[in-house]
């Protein structure tokens, strides 16, 4: 005994069906709308309804096919509560019209089968029906007098954004797919970078990617073509537009992280926790840091601005959806990079990591004022600041690796000395590493001020090149740090003439590595004045102590002639052999590494040794008691030529 | 709070014959520079006094809100607000450890080692980096749950009348939701939620994902749409073998070793704990291994050092919390990733059993349900911020700490 209102609606509802349903699925799916807008409408009535027509129908072409597929309902007819009263329908109003009209088309997209953007003019066609939709829903809201049409609106717009959402996601991940596909995906134009890197998914031997100039940088990937941007903001236009933005941001990231993972993955910077980084050694952490330096500058320069610029052109004036959506697709991949830097910092402090080190603080630092436009609105402003933090850490490592070498010279133990007093091991690496490191006497500067990543790079420059600079402050203290090592070195030759030696070798050499470097302006002409004259210093304290006692020796006194007798020159020839002799055979094994300061101490000694030396043979000579039984083991050119041999080291 | 009490007064009994019996073995062995004696007080009663802090009363936090009341601030141990408070107690303890270090080399009263010991420690909180970006990574992706559910949750709170094409929605939300919470528990290496809710899924989603164009179309399933998260740890990386690491020959000092073992000790305990918590909280891979396992660092005997009753109390609360059924499976022990479960799926649940349009108590049902798990994403989205910046925090500590040379002086032999 259905009433009669629910009969004329049934009929109604089955007459549309039969009108527009051309397909099992679609009918179904109307039915469904159908069946919810409206809740004296149950599914089972109208499929009970449905399976009536049918089998009255019968054979009769232009129904409903068979409809085998769904469960049909074999209740024939329930019995039906007696609706309220007030349950007539209303009249129909142009509005509902509308309604019915969109969601006879929208319903008709959302069933198919495949994508809807695979044919530009069902998407213009869509898209159209779906603005039509949400000027409807607003309208309907705003007049606010119609819940349930507003409610059906509202249903068949859920749909549409469901629908949106998938089409919105497969054009992001395969654009390919979409109907009018311009030209040129992802890669067709001045990504070629992408490729050269991207070869590494080999990893093992292929040569190291090399980073090049950074205005070669100043390159955006284009992942989708305008038409295919163009589509995709259109629909995300539309899914802010009817309130759907956060799900849009979401699906947004969600299909882009996989582009972005991927992007990172090939240009061969394999992941690397903390924990790996500290157990690797250092010729595999050199290696990847040599990948890291172009990785990093690739995405943060070329990957990120270029998700940026998609982003922006997705959400081109769908505010913070944009930003949302763009810091979760790249964040993971970002902080990833980020990650690697903290755990290089916070690893080993042996001086030879500095120079490594120096260039990815010298990567970051450099990227940071660019960074600025791409991480501009406050989404962003976390991974921004991680890009500082990297970079101060990495500015602390530095100055760490740095202090580090002052703890290496001091705990250097002097045990060996170096052979023949030359120049010592760590002499030569403090020196050749300082030297070195005045190549990146800017960063170091930079660094040991404190002052990372100063406010826009070249704009804060510091001046490194004075001696009151940090940095040549921190040198000079190197210096003294290895001065006072030598100093100690020095006491472990019995020989205190041969610790002379050893302090003017080492003495020499580094002023002769100061001289010719940047170090000479960072230490400047007054420290290399101190430092000849410690040299001269030690200079003349070998020639004290060595030649000391032999020139006493030969001391004839007074010009005076017959000051002497015969028998007391004598005997200081016999002592001036055996010092000499002595001294010969032990000195001419020391070394002296510098020509000049060799020529120059041989000068001396000759100065010293050779006028007295000679004085006293001549007098021996002329003196007639002494020129009986003479005997003159070295001539005064035998002196001046052993002189002349004296610090040619054990090889001669 | 008995805790406390212990620590406060330092002249009580108990903690001043301990520290006597402790230096006058101590002197023994070296002469004692004077002050160290003190610093070695002040510093295990801070340490204790930081910990007793972080007690929760003793009402059992349980079902019961927000109100620990008790010994600390109150919070609910294992909120959010509690694990800030455990890295700031954490932060703070290193810095008082720095300065303990520093006094003691100050007064060349650091042997070689001692030296070596301070090396230890670095070493071990070195390997606490990596679970802090997971656990950064973790409370990132936890901020995505947020995110989906407070689509669900506002979209249900609308004012007006429930529609299906809010239920619709919010479905969708909590679908998208559920396959990141059953990935991620997958990912933590955990069985129950996960099982449960795939299959959850696929009853209470199924009928939003009827529709036949969606295979054919997506030519990804959902699970690939909303993929799990990507940690930038690698993925080879396991929390339970971190956990390990970190607390890998942890062992109380014998009462002859001077100097720097004591604090060296509590330091490596409070690393540990600390390091247990963030996984326990998070989700992170392998994690429900490290729960499992009896990871928690070897003990201390009670009565050994004033720190200790905390430090046993906070671990036995914490291994309760990570053994309780309710918890076992979940994707974190954090409090409002259980409040956020527990409402998602009383709101599915709600949903599923709505009828449309909605009327009555079903309505009501559903809102509540939607009001609830809007409070908690709220609670999220003010708290997991700082949470982030904070785990950051305690990382950028101990780079820095390493950095700027604590164990300069003993870095390289000969």
């Amino acid at each position: 005994m259905a009433e009669d209102g629910e009969e004329k609606l049934l009929a109604t509802v089955q007459h549309i069906v039969q009108t527009l349903g051309s397909s099992d699925t679609m009918t179904e799916d109307i039915l469904r709308v159908f069946s919810n807008y409206d809740g004296r409408l149950s599914l089972d009535k109208l499929y009970a309804a449905r399976a009536a027509a049918a089998s009255a129908a019968g054979g009769g072409g232009g129904g409903l096919g068979g409809g085998g597929e769904h469960s049909m309902p074999e209740s024939p007819t329930l019995p039906l509560p007696p609706p309220p009263a007030a349950a007539v329908p209303p009249p129909v109003t142009s509005m509902e019209r509308t309604v019915r009209t969109l969601d006879r088309q929208i319903s008709q997209f959302v069933a198919m089968d495949r994508l809807i953007w695979a044919d530009s003019a069902d998407a213009d066609a869509f898209l159209e029906a779906v603005d039509d939709l949400i000027g409807t829903v607003q309208e309907l809201e705003a007049a606010g007098t119609n819940r349930g049409l507003f409610d059906r609106a509202e249903e068949l717009l859920s749909r549409c954004m469901a629908r949106l959402e998938e089409e919105f996601r497969a054009l992001i991940e395969r654009p390919d797919d979409a109907a009018p596909a311009a030209p040129g995906g992802f890669r067709s134009d001045g990504s070629d970078d992408e490729e050269e890197f991207g070869g590494g998914d080999g990893y093992g031997d292929e040569p190291i990617p090399i980073a090049k100039p950074v205005t070669d940088y100043d390159v955006v990937i284009d992942a989708l073509s305008p038409g295919s941007v163009a589509n995709v903001h259109q629909i995300a236009r539309r899914m802010v537009d009817a309130g759907f933005g956060r799900e849009c941001a979401e699906v947004y990231a969600a299909a882009r992280r996989g582009f972005v993972d991927e992007s990172v993955a090939r240009l061969g910077v394999r992941p690397r926790t903390a924990e790996e980084v500290h157990a690797s050694s250092w010729e595999e952490l050199e290696f990847d840091i040599a990948r890291w330096i172009p990785a990093f500058n690739m995405v943060f320069r070329i990957l990120i601005p270029s998700e940026r610029r998609l982003c922006d052109r997705v959400f081109d004036g769908l505010a913070p959806f944009g930003d949302l959506a763009f810091i979760a697709a790249v964040r993971t991949q970002a902080l990833q990079l980020i990650s690697f830097g903290d755990a290089i910092s916070s690893s080993s402090r042996a001086p030879e990591r500095l120079f490594r080190v120096v260039d990815m603080y010298e990567a970051v630092r450099d990227l940071l004022p660019d960074l600025d436009p791409v991480f501009a609105d406050p989404y962003s402003a976390a991974l921004r600041a991680e890009v500082t933090a990297v970079c101060n850490t990495l500015g602390s490592s530095i100055k760490g690796i740095f202090m580090e070498l002052e703890n290496l010279i001091r705990r250097d133990p002097a045990r060996v000395a170096a052979q023949g007093g030359g120049i010592h091991p760590i002499t030569r690496y403090v020196m050749n590493y300082l030297r070195a490191a005045c190549g990146s006497r800017q960063t170091l500067e930079e660094v040991m001020e404190g002052d990372f990543g100063a406010v826009g790079g070249a704009a804060a420059a510091v001046d490194p090149d004075r001696p009151t600079s940090s940095l040549a402050v921190h040198i000079a203290w190197i210096m003294d740090v290895l001065h006072k090592n030598l100093d100690i070195k020095s006491k472990i030759y019995r020989d205190p003439s041969l610790a002379c030696v050893f302090l003017m070798n080492n003495g020499k050499y580094i002023i002769q590595k100061v001289n010719d470097s940047e170090l000479g302006v960072l230490l400047g002409d007054e420290w290399i004045k101190q430092m000849t004259n410690r040299v001269r210093r030690w200079s003349m304290d070998y020639q004290r102590v060595t030649w000391g006692k032999v020139t006493t020796v030969l001391q004839t006194g007074g010009p005076g002639v017959g000051g002497l007798p015969a028998t007391a020159m004598k005997q200081k020839l016999r002592m001036f052999n055996t010092y000499f002799q002595e001294i010969y055979e032990v000195q001419s094994e020391w070394v002296i590494a510098d020509e000049q300061l060799r020529v120059d101490v041989r000068a001396a000694v000759a100065e010293a040794v050779m006028p007295v030396y000679t004085a006293l043979i001549s007098r021996l000579k002329s003196s007639p008691e002494a020129r009986h039984d003479l005997y003159i083991k070295y001539t005064p050119e035998d002196v001046e030529a052993c002189i002349q041999h004296l610090f040619e080291g054990a090889a001669k | 709070m008995p805790v406390t009490e212990h620590q406060g007064s330092s002249s009580s009994p108990s903690t001043f014959s301990f520290g006597r019996s402790l230096l006058s073995l101590r002197r023994d062995h070296v002469a004692m520079p004077s002050g160290e004696e003190a610093d070695l007080e002040a510093f295990q009663r801070h340490f204790a006094a930081s910990l007793g802090e972080l007690l929760p009363g003793e009402v059992e936090g349980g079902g019961g809100g927000g109100g620990g009341g008790g010994g600390g601030g109150g919070e609910e141990i294992l909120s959010v607000a509690w694990i800030r408070r455990l890295l700031e107690s954490f932060i703070l303890c290193q810095e008082e450890f720095r300065v303990f270090v520093a006094q003691a080399r100050r007064r060349g009263a650091l042997p070689a080692a001692g030296e070596k010991l301070v090396v230890e420690f670095h070493e071990r909180a070195v390997k606490a980096l990596d679970v802090c970006n997971a656990a950064r990574d973790g409370v990132d992706q936890v901020r995505r749950w947020e995110r989906l559910a407070d689509i669900a949750a506002s979209v249900l709170l609308a004012p007006g009348e429930i529609h299906e094409g809010q239920l619709r929605r919010a479905r969708k939300a909590l679908s998208d939701l559920s396959v990141l919470l059953v990935d991620d528990t997958a990912a933590s290496g955990s069985g129950g939620v996960a099982s449960f809710l795939a299959s959850h899924r696929n009853r209470s989603f199924g009928r939003a994902r009827a529709s036949p164009s969606r295979a054919s179309l997506a030519g990804a399933t959902s699970s690939s749409h909303f993929r799990s998260l990507s940690w930038s740890v690698s993925r080879a990386w396991s929390a339970s073998r971190q956990l390990q690491a970190i607390g890998a020959g942890l062992a109380a000092p014998r009462a002859h070793e001077a100097g720097l073992a004591a604090p060296v000790y509590a330091m490596g305990c409070v690393l540990h704990l600390v390091a247990w918590a963030l996984v326990a909280a998070v989700p992170c891979p392998d994690r429900s291994t490290a729960l499992q396992a009896h990871h928690l660092p070897a003990a201390p005997a009670r009565a050994a050092f004033p720190w200790a009753p905390p430090l046993l109390t906070l671990q036995e609360r914490l291994a309760e919390e990570g053994k309780r059924k309710d918890r076992r499976n979940s994707c974190g022990l954090l409090k409002e990733i259980h409040v956020l479960e527990k409402s998602t799926q009383k709101l599915t649940d709600a949903i599923d059993a709505a009828p449309i349009p909605l009327f009555g108590d079903r309505e009501a049902d559903v809102r509540e349900a939607a009001a609830e798990l809007a409070a908690v994403c709220a609670a999220m989205r003010d708290g997991l911020e700082p949470l982030e910046r904070q785990v950051r925090e305690v990382f950028h500590r101990i780079v820095r700490s390493r950095v700027e040379g604590l164990d300069s002086s003993m870095h390289n032999a000969d």
